[in-house]
């Protein structure tokens, strides 16, 4: 109900402006907002919005940027590359020039071909798969660490802290999942711990009871998983009906209040590499505040980071006095920039020189706290 | 019994109840293009709203208060069956029976429509995310030695098998026994003649789609409770995989179906069981391109006579 309002809303103002025929031009400076909308992992796409929402509104709050105001733009590329594809050349078209987004790595990286090509900037605050600044981009950066790393901190939480005899890698079979899995069973494997077993599922699956005799037979004691919660919450629940008892580990993706509520108890104790949970900070208290106000979850993993990423830009337009791209990319690699995630620094990649990553135990009511 | 022995029945029991599912659901396939020789691609839209009006009437109940596991279950069959054949019906009413008599190729293109529009209307009224249920009935027995291997059915596997059979045996008497089923079976012998012969086909092909419909309703509310999860978008994986065991089994033969159903179950879950899971698909569809190749009406289907 609240878009269809909003939407009404919009088709208001645009009636009253077409009716005051010569209203100036008002200097808004619209930010592209790419990510899912819809489809299985929209959750995560709302983490982004609040974020992004919230930092335009503080910022439009203080007076804008250079005399501007900011102004979101939603497009729902629903996580699916080709739509992806679709939803840049359309940003591209409707002339915006700076985007947050887009999401799932597999939507990003095809996407920011087309951004680099066109001259537009953009700030990912949630694809962690290394291949997408790998091209050298001269125009696309991230406020998230790197796959490699969150692997790699995984790897290392699983041999210093966890400790299991028998380790099973599973993965999802996309770049994000198996990208994550191969870089857990290499640390691992590179330490004297041979997983037992290496497999991937179907994503979209629902029936993984085979899966998980097999887990079952070959004694594993944990689990990895490289992919989203979907996958990772039906495991998870036909493990403890199916009395497969074993710790479970995933990454960044698998943490939401979704995935507590598709496998219920059987979620307490999982670990999972996330963000550090920003909405912490102290610095962050106030827009903690105002996102509860407007009654939106400050929580999620992505929110301060797709906060930052408006920051990025914002702070880079504020300093060079400019709009355009590229300027603000030079600015952008030069210079560190101090946003709700901490002090940001890049390196020539658009990578950020310090991981943003921490481990978590998840908890069934959704919440998470710092795993030892 | 060894381990290896064990560990088979175990997988053998998750086949067996993946199987039934999609044996439920291929049989709306298989009466269709008995019937009229179509593919309708908007069974698996129904089975999904079948689980959808699951969800609903659990939830609606339990915020009633009302706790008795039995009779909301009950009232969960009747609610779903419903409205699932309602659908069914509408489907057949709007979007085919119009275009009886076309070419082939149209129905079926308004059935992969149909298909569309339903995923997508279910998907702005109830939201595109997953839902997710607690789960109903939970436990089970386990047998064998903790040490070795230990095989678990849970209540729900079991309520699952036993909905299958009850439902099976039900459309064979209905078939074979009833008047509407004979003449079900004359309509899927030569729909012109028994249309000669004064059976108002119409009513005959609706009944069919209302039936398909009530089987993937049962199929959507056991699956609904066995995996607590449904998006939008599972009648399309579902419906593939029931229309492959369609045709596997003999598409246009009821028994073929069922068969095709547990042969495609097992077959996944012995995948599963001694490759990486991932390989399931890939050995399923190449099982049918096979028994295609070499039986190409299907396990259990007979070959299309060209009639002159």
């Amino acid at each position: 109900m609240n878009k269809i309002a909003k939407k009404l809303m919009t088709l208001g103002t645009v009636a009253a402006l077409a009716g005051a025929v010569s209203v100036a031009n008002a200097e808004t400076l619209k930010i592209g907002l790419a990510g899912p909308a819809t489809g299985p992992v929209a959750q995560y796409g709302d983490m982004q919005k609040i974020g992004v929402m919230a930092a335009i509104d503080d910022i439009n709050k203080a007076g804008g940027i250079n005399g501007m105001q900011l102004e979101g733009v939603i497009y729902d590329d629903a996580c699916d590359p080709k739509q992806a594809v679709a939803v840049a050349n359309k940003i591209v078209n409707d002339g915006v020039q700076h985007v947050v987004g887009h999401l799932c790595s597999s939507s990003t990286e095809p996407a920011a071909d087309i951004y680099d090509e066109e001259g537009v900037l953009m700030i990912t605050a949630a694809s962690t798969s290394p291949t997408i600044t790998e091209k050298g981009f001269q125009l696309v950066f991230r406020t998230i660490g790197l796959d490699s790393l969150q692997g790699s901190l995984a790897a290392d939480h699983i041999l210093n802290s966890v400790k299991p005899q028998r380790v099973a890698v599973i993965h999802d079979k996309q770049q994000y999942g198996e990208g994550l899995a191969t870089a857990v069973k290499t640390k691992l494997e590179g330490n004297n711990l041979n997983p037992v077993m290496f497999e991937g599922v179907t994503p979209g699956d629902k029936d993984f009871s085979a899966l998980i005799a097999k887990l079952k037979k070959n004694n594993i004691d944990f689990v990895y998983y490289g992919g989203y919660h979907p996958e990772l919450g039906l495991i998870l629940r036909q493990s403890s009906e199916k009395g497969f008892k074993a710790q479970f580990m995933g990454p960044e993706g698998v943490v939401n209040s979704d995935l507590a509520k598709i496998a219920g108890k059987a979620v307490e104790g999982v670990l999972a590499t996330a963000p550090k949970s920003f909405d912490q900070n102290a610095v962050n208290q106030a827009r903690v505040e105002a996102i509860k106000a407007k009654g939106e979850d400050p929580t999620g993993p992505f929110v301060f980071t797709a906060y930052a990423a408006v920051e990025v830009m914002t702070n880079a337009m504020k300093a060079t006095g400019k709009t355009d791209p590229f300027e603000l990319a030079d600015h952008i690699r030069a210079t560190e920039l101090d946003t709700a995630i901490g002090k940001v620094k890049y390196n020539k990649q658009g990578d950020l020189t310090e991981s943003t990553f921490l481990v978590y135990k998840l908890h069934q009511d959704g919440s998470k706290t710092p795993a030892q | 019994m060894s381990e290896f022995s064990l560990y088979l029945l175990q997988q053998l029991i998750n086949g067996l109840t993946i199987g039934s599912t999609y044996a439920l659901i291929a049989i709306g396939y298989t009466m269709v293009y008995g019937i009229i020789g179509m593919i309708n691609f908007a069974h698996g839209e129904i089975y999904m709203i079948g689980s959808y009006v699951t969800f609903i009437v659990i939830a609606g109940l339990l915020g009633m208060g009302l706790v008795s596991l039995p009779i909301v279950l009950l009232i969960v069959l009747i609610v779903a069956v419903i409205v699932s054949s309602t659908y069914g019906w509408t489907v057949e009413r709007v979007a085919y029976r119009p275009l009886r008599g076309s070419n082939r190729l149209i129905p079926l293109i308004s059935a992969i429509g149909m298909s569309i529009f339903l995923q997508n209307y279910v998907g702005l009224s109830q939201g595109y995310r997953d839902a997710a249920l607690p789960p109903q009935v939970v436990g089970g027995w386990t047998f064998g030695d903790p040490a070795v291997f230990e095989v678990t059915i849970s209540y729900m596997q079991s309520i699952i098998w036993i909905a299958t059979l009850l439902t099976m045996t039900a459309l064979t008497l209905f078939i074979s026994r009833s008047r509407m089923g004979r003449a079900c079976r004359a309509c899927s012998e030569d729909l012109g003649m028994t249309n000669l012969l004064g059976i108002d086909t119409n009513k005959i092909i609706a009944l069919t789609f209302i039936v398909g419909a009530a089987l993937a309703a049962v199929a959507g509310i056991l699956l609904s409770l066995y995996y607590g999860v449904i998006n939008p978008f599972v009648g399309f994986i579902a419906g593939l995989k029931a229309f492959t065991a369609a045709v596997l089994g003999g598409i246009g033969s009821i028994p073929g179906a069922m068969l095709g159903g547990l042969i495609l179950g097992v077959t996944e879950a012995m995948t599963a069981a001694f490759f990486p899971a991932e390989y399931k698909d890939v050995v399923s569809f190449g099982l049918l391109v096979l028994i295609l190749l070499f039986r190409p009406s299907g396990l259990l289907g007979k070959p299309e006579v060209e009639k002159v």
